[in-house]
């Protein structure tokens, strides 16, 4: 924080002594530079951060410089006229970014195709543009419009305080408790949702205030520079920002503003003299970086100096008991009935209908390819059915996607450890807090608030002597304990396990089970678990289901099914 | 009448243009963004040929050999080493066709120029007088299609790669050379891309800024298409036929527009495209 | 001397990320010579076969083939050294024709016609169903052709990952039968990974338990005592 704070001192300090220091022509540049910065601080949040690789914030810049420009041409900018104009400049691209968030991003997204969009949003603004006939000035543009009365010092001051204003904003944020959503949103975006977070959401919410800052940095270029053309809003400018943002470090939100200002006035001073040449270089840098250096410049200047010195770790916080729900509803907790799930032609289950109640542990049990998996699916996803119903703790699932279905109580672990590998354990588990627990956009809380459940797995298994480790640095069975208590701090009635014990040690085995048979016995949550290994599903089970080939083909106590003649066929290797 | 012609030899040059692009796509599973500097590089290929005062024709295999030599040297350096990092293999591509259309512009200057076109004049089609070179550009995405699918279904090479396509671990484990296979699509998917770039600049002209265009269409054409050659013809025909559409009827702006909004609308509603 | 052997591992290591699921592990095969590897489901060992075959790094030790060290060499060039591969599941291009998944198991297809006669002397099913689709044969019909693909190119070698899961006892005789008779008659060394004990040790000369990554066993499949010798270390 201490850094932090002097980081910005510096910068605020640079920018107030700009104007006596440089010349005419620099400090002209100059404004022009520090507004591409905010360009690529808007650029940097949404790809260093979430990894939603964006070529169209162009757009937004666009679409803000030409809200001064037409608002000026049309109406004037006096007295209230300004403050209307720069609505527009921030209201029109965040209502682009609606469009455009609405368009990439939704349940099952692919990130690829997310980009895909971003590149043809800048395309469509920039053809528009073009084909608005004298209103828009077609391909020449608009100028000669009313311009603030500001000096080129002022213009300085004011784009120059901006900037420090706005990137210190989101070096506070990104810090925050509610900032680390951001990467988690980036590590795995599908944890995210079964945590009950409205990713698809949070996306677009976050694109639409990127959208209004990058529309709040090209109504500023507008006003300062008197002239406006549909390229601002194009691909190029747009490539270009990533351009600065990969040199810079994406994801160090000082690098991407370093970056765009150090890039655009060389080229500023190059383009004169070398103009084909400099891009050439900025070309072969920007791959070698890509390549050698994904992490980018700043980050490596940094090491060099520093010799890794790195910020002292923020203490973890102190985890608390949290408030759970005490009357949980002894009745059912899960319903299934003739649910079916085929791919194509192709059907993986058929027919299967199914009940448990609070405080039973059951078992679903089946060979390779039996359906385990595709059914816990259909449980926790409203969206993958192609038939039956499904009700949690009596409500009806529907075609709910996951965020909601783990809203109404149910909480799933998946086979593999999924955790956030950039974050801390605590981090971690406060993500997975974050729908019960609003977390701060601006401070770290010192506290952390664990229900019973999660709070016995994270003792038992040592993770609260890890709490300020990072999670890729995790042992596996570590992981798989994190990911059961990140499940569990949901506080959920109903919960979903694929083969929680993959991979463990022996011991580790022995103490999840313990700790599942508690959860059952103790803090009546039903649960529903997948599990090959018979022996282990024998001891702590108090009831089981064998899936065969996508039906249900036995359902009873572990006696029955264990002494069942199916089963040994089944499993033909069993010893007996 | 006129209307049909335009369209189906537009798709003809959409598909000419993206099918180089899609077999990347399908193999490697990145975009090269590098596609349209190698059009252009293609394009240049054949306006040297005409400037030697060469026949117009030799443009064709020399604007392949281009663009597939420069893939090969690109893939080796540049593409390799990006392999797991799909997002990052898009961004360098791009900083690569900066760097193709920089040194283009060095090497041959801003200025637009124009190439001769092998085949002039027109030729009657039920009752219609038409281009005969945009007639030919018919028949060229045919054998490129054609081409493409003799070789994927014909041939070892072909069945290799598919099973490349289909499973990449498995194919390794079966003694394929996967980084071979990829080696070898990369080539030729920019040899395709080169080739593209001569066939369509008599129809238009040569400046070192000229692939960008055409990169954004192909990009989208490929995405909605998935990874095969016959939805890509679908895909041309369709999406081309409403850019013939709106351009004629509507307005020419909107027409450069349709392929790359109707594709997202497309992706939008079904995420596979005009894949099965 | 002694026989070089066709594989040979030593101190091998081999995980996923942090974790290590395969811990010092050495075990020889002879040509000619089946060796059964069971263990439950998690064990290690399909990471164990992965790491034979390339797909993952080796933390430490060796992994000989033939005689030659396998470091470094990637996933087909072990593959064309003469080793066949059976992975347990999505193992077949399901969409292609059976011939053409048996294509694939030979490097060059001019020998196409031989190694389909032999083939179809071990699999009288395959020669009449060439032009079908891979996906649309039976479960047991899929493992028949996955052992059939590894066999095409006569391997000196053959890894084999639980190729009896989910099938009916005559096919599981069927592939028995093959085993066997590849390994005596044509001196194919053949490591077996199993669950399923009975199957095993039918066919196997000797036997290895892999438990949470490690050798808890070996033994010679002929010992009255392996069964009960492997029931009691595959207990949790």
């Amino acid at each position: 924080m201490k850094r932090m704070a002097a980081a910005a001192l510096a910068g605020a300090l640079v920018v107030a002594i700009a104007p006596f220091v440089l010349d005419g022509y620099t400090a002209n540049v100059l404004v022009r530079s520090l507004l591409f910065g905010v360009l690529a601080l808007s650029v940097d949040l949404l790809w260093g951060f979430t990894g939603f690789l964006t070529f169209g914030q162009s757009a937004f810049f666009g679409v803000g410089a030409y809200a001064y420009a037409l608002t000026a041409t049309q109406l004037g900018v006096d007295g209230f006229l300004l403050p209307v104009s720069l609505l527009l400049g921030l209201l029109a691209p965040a209502v682009l970014a609606l469009l455009q968030g609405w368009l990439s991003f939704y349940h099952r997204a692919t990130p690829l195709y997310a980009s895909v969009v971003s590149l043809v949003v800048p395309a469509v603004v920039t053809q528009v543009l073009y084909s608005g006939g004298t209103f828009t000035g077609s391909s020449s543009g608009l100028t000669g419009y009313d311009m603030p009365d500001l000096s080129v010092p002022q213009w300085l001051w004011l784009c120059g305080g901006l900037l420090v204003l706005l990137t210190a904003a989101a070096a506070v944020f990104v810090r925050s408790d509610a900032g680390r959503l951001l990467v988690a949103l980036r590590d795995n975006e599908m944890r995210c949702a079964f945590l009950g977070i409205p990713t698809t959401r949070l996306r677009i919410g976050l694109l639409i205030a990127m959208a209004a800052v990058a529309g709040l940095a090209g109504w500023l270029y507008a006003a300062y520079s008197g002239v406006v053309a549909p390229e601002l809003a194009g691909f190029d400018l747009g490539t270009q920002a990533v351009i600065w943002v990969a040199l810079g470090g994406r994801g160090t939100l000082v690098g991407p503003v370093l970056g765009a200002i150090g890039i655009d006035l060389t080229s500023a001073y190059l383009s004169g003299s070398l103009p084909f040449l400099w891009r050439l270089l900025v070309g072969l840098a920007f791959i070698l970086v890509i390549v050698l250096l994904p992490q980018g410049l700043f980050p490596a200047i940094g090491r060099l100096i520093l010799h890794r010195r790195r910020a002292a770790p923020v203490a973890p916080p102190a985890l608390v008991p949290a408030a759970t729900a005490t009357a949980r509803a002894r009745g059912e907790a899960l319903a299934v009935s003739d649910v079916a799930r085929h791919f194509g032609a192709l059907p993986v289950l058929s027919g299967v209908s199914l009940r448990a109640a609070a405080g039973e542990l059951l078992s679903l049990v089946g060979p390779n390819g039996a359906g385990k998996t595709t059914l816990i699916r259909c449980l926790s996803d409203g969206t993958e059915r192609s038939g039956g119903t499904v009700h949690i703790l009596g409500q009806r699932l529907g075609s709910l996607p996951p965020h909601r279905c783990v809203a109404l109580g149910l909480g799933r672990k998946f086979q593999t450890a999924n955790v956030f590998d950039s974050l801390t354990v605590a981090e971690c588990l406060r993500i997975a807090r974050a729908t019960i627990d609003r977390p701060s956009p601006w401070r770290r809380a010192g506290t952390l608030a664990l229900p019973d459940a999660a709070m016995e797995v994270v003792q038992a298994t040592g993770l609260d002597r890890l709490l300020g480790e990072e999670a890729r640095l995790l042992a596996h069975g570590q992981k798989q304990a994190l990911e059961l208590a990140m499940v569990l701090a949901l506080d959920p009635a109903l919960v979903l396990l694929d083969e929680p014990t993959a991979g463990l040690t022996r011991s580790e085995r022995l103490q999840i089970g313990g700790i599942l048979r508690r959860l059952a016995q103790d803090h009546g949550m039903c649960l529903l678990l997948v599990e090959h290994d018979l022996d282990f599903v024998r001891e702590i089970s108090t009831r089981m289901v064998v899936l065969h080939q996508g039906r249900m083909v036995l359902d009873g106590t572990v006696e029955e099914v264990a002494a069942s003649d199916l089963v040994r066929t089944i499993y033909a290797g069993e010893p007996h | 009448m006129t209307l049909v012609l335009d369209i189906v030899t537009t798709a003809a040059i959409l598909f000419a243009v993206s099918a180089g692009l899609l077999v990347v796509f399908g193999v490697m599973k990145i975009i090269n963004f590098a596609h349209g500097a190698f059009i252009t590089l293609g394009a240049y290929a054949g306006l040297l040929v005409t400037q030697a005062g060469l026949s117009p024709w030799l443009g064709l295999p020399l604007a392949f050999i281009a663009g597939a030599a420069c893939g090969a040297v690109v893939e080796r350096i540049v593409v390799r080493p990006l392999y797991t990092r799909a997002l990052d293999a898009i961004l360098a591509t791009w900083g690569l066709g900066i760097i193709i259309g920089q040194l283009l512009t060095l090497g041959f200057g801003r200025e637009v120029q124009f190439v001769q076109s092998p085949i002039t004049g027109t030729l009657t089609v039920f009752g219609e007088a038409y281009s005969a070179y945009r007639l030919f550009l018919v028949l060229a995405a045919l054998a490129v299609g054609g081409g493409f699918a003799l070789l994927l279904e014909g041939t070892r090479l072909g069945l290799n790669t598919r099973a490349v396509i289909m499973n990449e671990d498995l194919a390794r484990g079966l003694g394929i050379d996967s980084v071979r296979v990829r080696f070898i699509t990369f080539a030729l998917g920019s040899g395709l891309a080169g080739l593209a770039g001569a066939l369509i600049t008599p129809l238009s002209s040569v400046d070192p800024a000229m692939g960008v265009p055409w990169l954004l269409n192909a990009f989208m054409l490929v995405i909605v298409s998935g990874a095969s050659l016959l939805t890509l013809a679908l895909a041309t025909l369709l999406l081309g036929g409403a850019q013939v559409l709106v351009s004629t009827l509507v307005s020419p702006i909107l027409g450069g527009l349709t392929i790359v909004v109707l594709a997202a609308i497309v992706l939008r509603l079904r995420p596979a495209g005009f894949a099965r | 001397m002694k026989e070089v052997a066709a594989l040979q591992i030593e101190g091998l290591s081999s995980g996923y990320g942090a974790s290590l699921v395969v811990r010092g592990l050495s075990l020889e095969v002879a040509p000619g010579e089946i060796v059964a590897l069971l263990g439950k489901n998690g064990m290690g060992k399909t990471t164990l076969l992965r790491t034979v075959m390339g797909y993952l790094q080796a933390r430490t030790g060796h992994v000989r083939m033939f005689g030659a060290d396998m470091h470094d060499r990637p996933v087909h060039a072990r593959s064309r050294a003469g080793v066949g591969y059976v992975p347990q599941e999505q193992a077949l291009f399901q969409d292609l024709p059976v011939r053409d998944n048996l294509r694939l198991g030979l490097a060059d297809d001019r020998q196409m016609q031989g190694a389909v006669t032999r083939i179809g002397a071990l699999f009288p099913f395959l020669p009449a169903r060439l032009a079908q689709k891979a996906g649309t044969l039976s479960g047991g019909e899929q493992k028949m052709l996955l052992l059939a693909r590894a066999l095409m190119g006569a391997p000196r070698l053959l890894l084999i990952d639980e190729v009896t899961e989910g099938l009916q006892p005559s096919n599981i005789d069927r592939i028995a039968a093959v085993l066997r008779a590849e390994a005596e008659q044509n001196g194919r060394a053949i490591l077996l990974v199993e669950q399923h004990v009975g199957f095993a040790l039918r066919i196997a000369h000797r036997y290895a338990v892999l438990k949470g990554g490690e050798k808890v066993a070996e033994g010679e499949a002929a010992d009255p005592d392996a069964a009960a010798d492997i029931a009691a270390h595959l207990q949790l």
